[in-house]
C-alpha cells in the first residue's frame, strides 16, 4: 500500500492503494466507473481503454503506480465534453454501435486520435483503431463515424 | 393517414446512447449487496476417470459446488441431452468444469482452487473421427444411381477448422434467490433455454425460476446453448450459499472451454455426363462435436440440407456423421453448419468446372437455382429468386470481369472471388410449429403506450430498435410510445430463442400481426397475443429429410478482392462487395451493420482465424494468439439490397444475420486461388498454407 | 517484507536496488500480462515490483555527441514521433502492438524482456545500439548483442537498471523492414526481417542484416555482412546463392501456436532474397 496523487475525470485524487492494482480494477471496483470493460485482460481488445494525459491506454495493463502524477479520463468523464457529443452523434448517425461492448473504448480511441490529428486519413484512423477489437461491425461504419466526427468537429480539436 | 417514410429508412438505435456513454449495464457491470464470486475448476485431462477428490477445509463463507449439489437432473436441457452439469467420475475434455468454488474474496478462492487435488486415472482419449453418434442420409430423385452411367467422376474433399465466436464480452451470469425464486441475469441469447435448463436441473416448478437478460456484448451463437450450463452450475451455488453469486469467464477459459464452430470434412463427388453436365452429387459431411453432442445433430442437418448451396442439382445422395471426440464441445455459431457447407459446394463447383476445362463462372451460373426448382431435400423454392440479377449487380459493382481477366497474369498475385449462397430462415422443417411454438404479446396501456412482450434478445443486431420501429410504423405512433425492455421470463412469453435468423421473420411476423390486430382494436387498454402457425404448404418429413426444410430463403452474392504477397504469403483484403435479398430491410443501416460484420467474420473464417487443438488442448488460448481482424485488416465494403418481399415476414422481411457470414470464406478462398493459381481445399487459407501451395501445390 | 515502491529519483531507485531484489516494472504492458491471475485480483510478482515508469529524469530522447540517446522511461510513441529517430526504428515501432500500448510501453522494457519475437530488438541489433546500465556505484555500457544472451535472459545484474539506449544517428541510404504477423497490426511476429545499407557510388560501404523470431535471439552475422562490404552492388546477384545458404544454416525457428518452422525459415529467406534483389536493382 502506498499513497499516490493523481487526477481522475478532472478531480485531484489521493489514493492509498496497492501499487500493483490494475487501473481497470480500481476504476470498476473502487470508483464504480463501469464504462471501461474487460474483454481480454491483456491489452488486445481495447474495451478497457481510458485516456491518460489525453492519450489512449489500456487500463487493464496500467498498474496504479503508473498513474501517479497523471490525469486519467474515463468514458464517464469524457462524456461531459462537447467533443464527446460530436463523436457520439457521429457514431449514432453512422450505425457504428452494435453490441456496444467495444464502443466506449472506440470513443476513447477516437478522442485520442483527433486530439493529435484533427483531420485524419482513413489509414490514420485504421492505425488509431488497431488496438480496439470489434466483432460486430467489420469496422467500416466506425471509420465512417470518425471521419464524420472530424468533419463536424472542425475546430474543436 | 399521416405520411410514413418507407419502413427501411434508418433511425437511430434506441440503445446507442447508453452504450456509447458506458452506462448500459452488461453482466459484469452489475453488483449486488453481499454478492459472492464463483470460479471454475477445470479438467486438465482430455479423458480420465476421477479416482479421488481431495477438498481442503474451507474457511467460513466459502463453498465448493459439484455434482452432489444437483437436486434435479445432472444434464443441461438442450436438443440432445448429453451435457452433464458437473462430471461425476469421468472427465471428457480439457477445460471441462468439475466444480465451482464460491466465496467473497477472490484471492481466497484462488487458494482453495490451488489446494484442491483431483486424482485421475488417465484413459485413452479419442481424437480421430470414428465414433459416429449421429448419422443422417437423404436422397433427391435418383440419388447416387446416375454415377453408374457417369462419363467421368470428379471428387474433392474440403476441410474447415474451428472458429471462435470471440464476442468481446466474455460469458457471464449472476444468480440470486428472490424470496424463493431462483433468478438469473446473464449475457444470453435465449432466456427460455436458460430457464428450462435450470428448471430441469433444480427439479423446481415453473414459477420458481426467472431469467433476465443483461445487455449482451456480442454472442454470434456462442451464447445460445452454452449459458444454460453456466446457469445450472450457478443455480446450485446460489442454493448452497443463499447469496447472490457472480460468475464471469476470463478470456482464456472462455476460449478453451466454451463451444465453437464445428470443424468439418466434406467429401464431394460429382457424376459428369459426356457433355460435362453434373448428373448427380454424392456428399458426405463429417463434423467434430467434441465431447458433447448437444446441438451437433442440428448443425449437421443444416449443413446437409445446404449441400447444393445456391444451385439446383437433379440427383443427390447426401450423408453425414457427427463424431464424438475428447476435445472441446462445438456448438452454435452464426451460420450453424452452412459456412462449412457453402465453402465446400462453392469450391467444388469451381473445381469441377476447372477440371473439365470450362469457364467456372458460366458453368456455375447455369446451375443457379430458379423459382419452382426443387430444393436439395425435394421441397420447392416457391418464392421468386433474383440471383441472376443480383450476380449481375455484384459483377458490375466490383468490376469483376475486368479484374478477373487482368489477374490471370501469373505475376499479378491478385485475385477476385465470387460466392453465391442462400440461407434458410428460421428453424428447420416444422421446428417452429412443433418445437418452438413461438408466442408474442402486445399490451397497450390506457395511456396509449404499447409494450412489446417477446423474449428476443438484442445482442447487437438491433432487434430492440427494429421491433419498436415495426410496431410504431404499423400503429402510426411515435417510437417512444412503444416499449421493449430487456426480456424477463416473468414478464414476456416464450417467443423462442434469438437464433437461426428467425427473429425478424418469425417473431417480427407475429409482432406485426399482433400490431395489425391491435390497430383495429377499439378498446385502448388491451393485450393481444399471437402464436405461430406453419404455412400449410410447408411440409417436412424429419426422418427422411424430405420436403420444405425452411419456410423461406435469403440469398446472397459476395465478391472479395485480394492481393497476395508472394514473398511472405500474406493476404491483403482489398475490397468486398455484397448483394443480398433479405426480403425487405426493416432498417437499411442496421442491415448494413449485419452485412459488414457478418462478412468480416466470414472472410476471416476463410483466411485469418486459426484454431487447432493438440491432444485435446486448444493451442490458441487468448486474443493474442486467436486472431480476429482489426480495422487495418478489413477492406471497404459495399452492400446492395434487392427487395423481394416474403408473404409471411413483416413488410416482407426474411432472415439477415447468418446469411451475411456464409459466403465470405468461399469468396476469399476463390480470390486467393486466382492470385496464386493453385487449388484450395482447406480453410483458413493461412500464409503458411499459401507458401506451401506456391512451393509444392498443384494448379 | 519488502514492498512495491515508486522511486522518486534514479538515485533512490538504485539505492533500493542495492538493498533488495526487485522486479523492475516500466511500462508494464508485458509484465501485467505475465503476472495477472484473475480479474479483480492484484497481479502477483515473485519479487516486489519497483515502478520506474514515472522517473522523469529518464524520460527524454535527444541528440548528444552525434548519437541519439533514449532514456529508459521514454514511451515508444514518443520515440516514434521524434525527428531524429532512425527510419528503421520508426518502421518497427509502427508495427508494435497498438497506440494504447505504445503510449505506455518503453524501449528499455522491450529490451529487458528479451523475447525472440521482441520487435524493437531487430532494429537495435542492426543499429549496433548500446545499452547503458547503472547500479548504485557504477555505470557500464554494453552492446545490445552482448546484452541479450538467450531467450528472456540478459546480462543485467539484479542491482542494475537500464537507464538509456544509445543509437547512432541514421546514415543509411536504404532501409528495409518487414514484420510478418498473423494480421496487419496488433500482432506478435512470426518472422521479422530488417536490412540496412549504405551505398556510395554503387559501392557497398555498410550493410547489415537481421532476423527476428527465427532464433533464440535476434540473428545477425557479421561474418556474412563483411563478405559484402566494399563490393559493387552489381556483384550481389552472383553472391546471392552463397548468402542465402549462409543464413539458411543459421536460422533455427520453432513450431508454435502462431506458425511453423518451415514457413518461418522459407519466409525469412524470401525476405532476404527480396532485399538482396533490391540492392542490385
Amino acid at each position: 500500500m502506498a499513497k499516490i496523487e493523481w487526477m481522475l475525470n478532472g478531480t485531484p485524487i489521493s489514493s492509498d492503494i496497492d501499487l500493483s492494482m490494475r487501473l481497470l480494477d480500481y476504476l470498476r471496483d473502487h470508483q464504480h466507473l463501469k464504462g471501461p470493460k474487460e474483454g481480454c485482460g491483456e491489452g488486445e481488445c481495447g474495451a478497457c481503454a481510458v485516456l491518460i494525459d489525453h492519450q489512449i491506454a489500456n487500463s487493464c495493463l496500467v498498474p496504479m503506480a503508473n498513474v501517479a502524477g497523471h490525469e486519467v479520463v474515463t468514458i464517464e468523464g469524457f462524456a461531459k465534453t462537447k467533443r464527446y457529443q460530436i463523436i457520439a452523434q457521429a457514431f449514432i448517425d453512422c450505425g457504428a454501435v452494435q453490441c456496444g461492448f467495444c464502443t466506449p473504448g472506440m470513443i476513447i480511441a477516437t478522442e485520442s486520435l483527433l486530439h493529435h490529428q484533427p483531420q485524419p486519413t482513413i489509414s490514420e484512423i485504421k492505425v488509431a483503431l488497431s488496438g480496439n477489437l470489434c466483432r460486430c461491425t467489420g469496422y467500416n461504419m466506425i471509420i465512417e463515424a470518425i471521419t464524420l466526427a472530424a468533419k463536424r468537429g472542425r475546430g474543436e480539436w | 393517414m399521416k405520411f410514413q417514410p418507407d419502413i427501411g429508412t434508418p433511425i437511430p438505435r434506441v440503445d446507442a446512447k447508453e452504450k456509447i456513454s458506458g452506462a448500459a449495464a452488461y453482466i459484469n457491470d452489475i453488483d449486488m449487496p453481499g454478492m459472492l464470486y464463483a470460479k471454475t475448476l477445470r479438467s486438465k485431462m482430455a479423458h480420465g476417470k476421477i479416482i479421488k477428490r481431495h477438498y481442503p477445509t474451507l474457511p467460513e463463507g466459502y463453498a465448493i459446488i459439484d455434482y452432489r449439489h444437483i437436486p434435479g437432473t445432472n444434464i443441461v436441457k438442450a436438443i440432445y441431452e448429453d451435457w452433464q452439469i458437473f462430471p461425476v467420475d469421468e472427465v471428457r475434455y480439457i477445460g471441462e468444469p468439475i466444480l465451482l468454488v464460491v466465496g467473497e474474496n477472490k484471492d481466497v478462492i484462488i487458494d482453495i482452487l490451488e489446494a484442491i487435488e483431483i486424482t485421475y486415472e488417465e484413459m485413452e482419449p479419442q481424437f480421430e473421427w470414428i465414433d459416429s453418434v449421429i448419422h443422417y442420409h437423404y436422397e433427391k430423385k435418383h440419388g447416387s444411381r446416375p454415377f453408374a452411367d457417369a462419363n467421368r467422376i470428379i471428387e474433392h474433399t474440403y476441410e474447415t477448422g474451428y472458429q471462435e465466436q470471440a464476442y468481446i464480452e466474455p460469458q457471464g451470469m449472476i444468480g440470486y434467490l428472490d424470496q424463493d425464486k431462483m433468478t438469473l441475469i446473464g449475457s444470453i441469447q435465449c432466456p427460455y433455454y436458460v430457464k428450462n435448463a435450470v428448471l430441469m436441473a433444480l427439479g423446481w416448478e415453473n414459477e420458481r425460476v426467472r431469467v433476465i437478460q443483461a445487455h449482451v456484448g456480442g454472442a454470434f451463437g456462442g451464447k445460445e446453448e452454452y449459458p444454460s450450463l453456466i446457469a445450472c452450475q450457478l443455480a446450485m451455488a446460489v442454493i448452497q450459499v443463499n447469496k447472490p453469486v457472480k460468475l464471469i469467464f476470463e478470456r482464456e477459459e472462455d476460449i478453451i472451454a466454451s463451444t465453437k464452430r464445428h470443424p468439418a470434412q466434406i467429401a464431394m463427388k460429382a457424376a459428369i455426363d459426356s457433355e460435362g453436365h453434373i448428373m448427380a452429387l454424392k456428399v458426405h459431411v463429417g463434423i467434430d462435436a467434441g465431447a458433447v453432442i448437444g446441438l451437433s445433430g442440428v448443425v449437421l442437418s443444416r449443413a446437409m440440407i445446404a449441400a447444393t448451396g445456391a444451385y439446383t442439382i437433379e440427383n443427390l445422395d447426401v450423408t453425414g456423421d457427427v463424431y464424438r471426440t475428447h476435445s472441446v464441445p462445438t456448438g452454435a455459431f452464426r451460420g450453424f453448419g452452412a459456412p462449412q457447407m457453402m465453402f465446400a459446394i462453392e469450391m467444388f463447383m469451381e473445381h469441377i468446372a476447372r477440371n473439365l476445362g470450362k469457364e467456372p463462372l458460366a458453368y456455375r451460373m447455369a446451375y443457379v437455382a430458379k423459382q419452382y426448382d426443387l430444393t436439395a431435400t425435394s421441397g420447392t423454392f416457391r418464392d421468386p429468386i433474383l440471383m441472376q440479377k443480383m450476380i449481375e449487380e455484384a459483377m458490375k459493382r466490383s468490376r469483376y470481369e475486368e479484374k478477373a481477366l487482368q489477374y490471370q497474369n501469373l505475376h499479378r498475385y491478385q485475385g477476385i472471388g465470387m460466392s453465391f449462397f442462400l440461407h434458410g430462415c428460421g428453424f428447420t422443417g416444422s421446428g417452429e410449429a412443433t418445437t418452438i411454438k413461438a408466442k408474442v404479446r402486445l399490451r397497450r396501456e390506457a395511456s396509449g403506450v404499447v409494450h412489446i412482450l417477446i423474449a428476443a434478445v438484442d445482442m447487437g443486431q438491433g432487434v430492440r430498435t427494429a421491433m419498436r420501429k415495426l410496431v410504431a410504423h404499423m400503429l402510426e405512433v411515435p417510437i417512444d410510445q412503444v416499449i421493449y425492455d430487456l426480456p424477463d421470463t416473468d414478464c414476456v412469453p416464450d417467443s423462442g430463442p434469438t437464433v437461426a435468423s428467425r427473429t425478424m421473420m418469425i417473431v417480427g411476423g407475429l409482432v406485426a400481426r399482433a400490431a395489425q390486430r391491435l390497430g383495429m382494436e377499439p378498446q385502448i387498454a388491451v393485450e393481444i397475443e399471437e402464436t405461430y402457425h406453419q404455412p400449410s404448404e410447408i411440409q417436412w418429413d424429419e426422418a427422411r429429410m424430405q420436403g420444405d426444410a425452411y419456410p423461406a430463403y435469403s440469398w446472397g452474392v459476395n465478391v472479395v478482392e485480394v492481393a497476395v504477397d508472394p514473398v511472405t504469403g500474406e493476404v491483403s483484403v482489398v475490397g468486398a462487395w455484397s448483394v443480398y435479398d433479405v426480403g425487405k430491410a426493416i432498417d437499411t443501416l442496421m442491415v448494413r451493420g449485419q452485412a459488414d460484420g457478418g462478412l468480416a467474420q466470414g472472410i476471416a473464417y476463410g483466411y485469418l482465424e486459426v484454431m487447432r487443438h493438440h491432444q485435446g488442448k486448444i493451442q490458441q488460448r487468448n486474443l493474442t494468439d486467436y486472431i480476429i481482424p482489426t480495422a487495418a485488416d478489413m477492406p471497404p465494403m459495399e452492400t446492395y439490397l434487392f427487395d423481394n418481399p416474403y408473404a409471411y415476414g413483416p413488410y416482407g422481411a426474411k432472415g439477415v444475420g447468418e446469411l451475411t457470414l456464409v459466403g465470405g470464406a468461399p469468396a476469399i478462398a476463390k480470390a486467393i486461388e486466382m492470385a496464386i493459381k493453385r487449388q484450395i481445399t482447406k480453410i483458413p487459407v493461412t500464409p503458411e498454407m499459401i507458401m506451401e501451395l506456391m512451393t509444392h501445390g498443384e494448379d | 517484507m519488502v514492498e512495491a515502491r515508486i522511486p522518486h529519483s534514479l538515485q533512490e531507485a538504485l539505492i533500493l536496488m542495492s538493498q533488495a531484489t526487485y522486479t523492475i516494472v516500466n511500462g508494464a504492458t508485458d509484465l501485467l500480462v505475465q503476472k495477472r491471475s484473475w480479474s479483480g485480483t492484484i497481479p502477483k510478482f515473485s519479487q516486489p515490483p519497483l515502478y520506474i515508469r514515472g522517473l522523469k529524469e529518464l524520460d527524454y530522447i535527444c541528440e548528444r555527441s552525434g548519437m541519439l540517446e533514449i532514456g529508459a522511461t521514454t514511451s515508444l510513441e514518443t520515440i516514434l514521433h521524434h525527428p531524429k529517430t532512425p527510419k528503421i526504428l520508426q518502421h518497427i515501432i509502427l508495427t508494435m502492438a497498438s497506440p494504447a500500448i505504445r503510449h505506455q510501453a518503453t524501449l528499455s522494457g522491450n529490451i529487458q524482456n528479451a523475447s525472440p519475437a521482441g520487435d524493437s530488438l531487430v532494429g537495435l541489433y542492426l543499429l549496433d545500439a548500446s545499452i547503458v546500465l547503472h547500479n548504485r556505484h557504477h555505470e557500464r555500457v554494453i552492446s545490445i548483442q552482448d546484452f541479450i544472451v538467450d531467450v528472456r535472459k540478459t546480462m543485467r545484474e539484479a542491482d542494475e537498471l537500464i537507464t538509456k539506449v544509445v543509437l547512432p544517428i541514421d546514415k543509411f541510404s536504404q532501409c528495409a523492414y518487414t514484420k510478418v504477423g498473423p494480421r496487419k497490426t496488433d500482432a506478435i511476429a512470426k518472422v521479422a526481417f530488417g536490412g540496412l545499407i549504405d551505398i556510395e557510388n554503387d559501392r557497398i560501404r555498410d550493410i547489415r542484416i537481421a532476423f527476428g523470431a527465427v532464433y533464440k535471439t535476434v540473428l545477425r552475422s557479421r561474418k556474412i555482412e563483411e563478405s559484402l562490404m566494399g563490393k559493387d552492388r552489381s556483384a550481389v546477384p552472383e553472391m546471392k546463392h552463397v548468402l542465402l545458404e549462409g543464413y539458411a544454416s543459421l536460422i533455427q525457428p520453432i513450431d508454435d501456436q502462431r506458425s511453423n518452422r518451415w514457413y518461418r525459415k522459407t519466409t525469412a529467406l524470401n525476405l532476404l532474397e527480396a532485399f538482396l534483389d533490391s540492392i542490385s536493382r
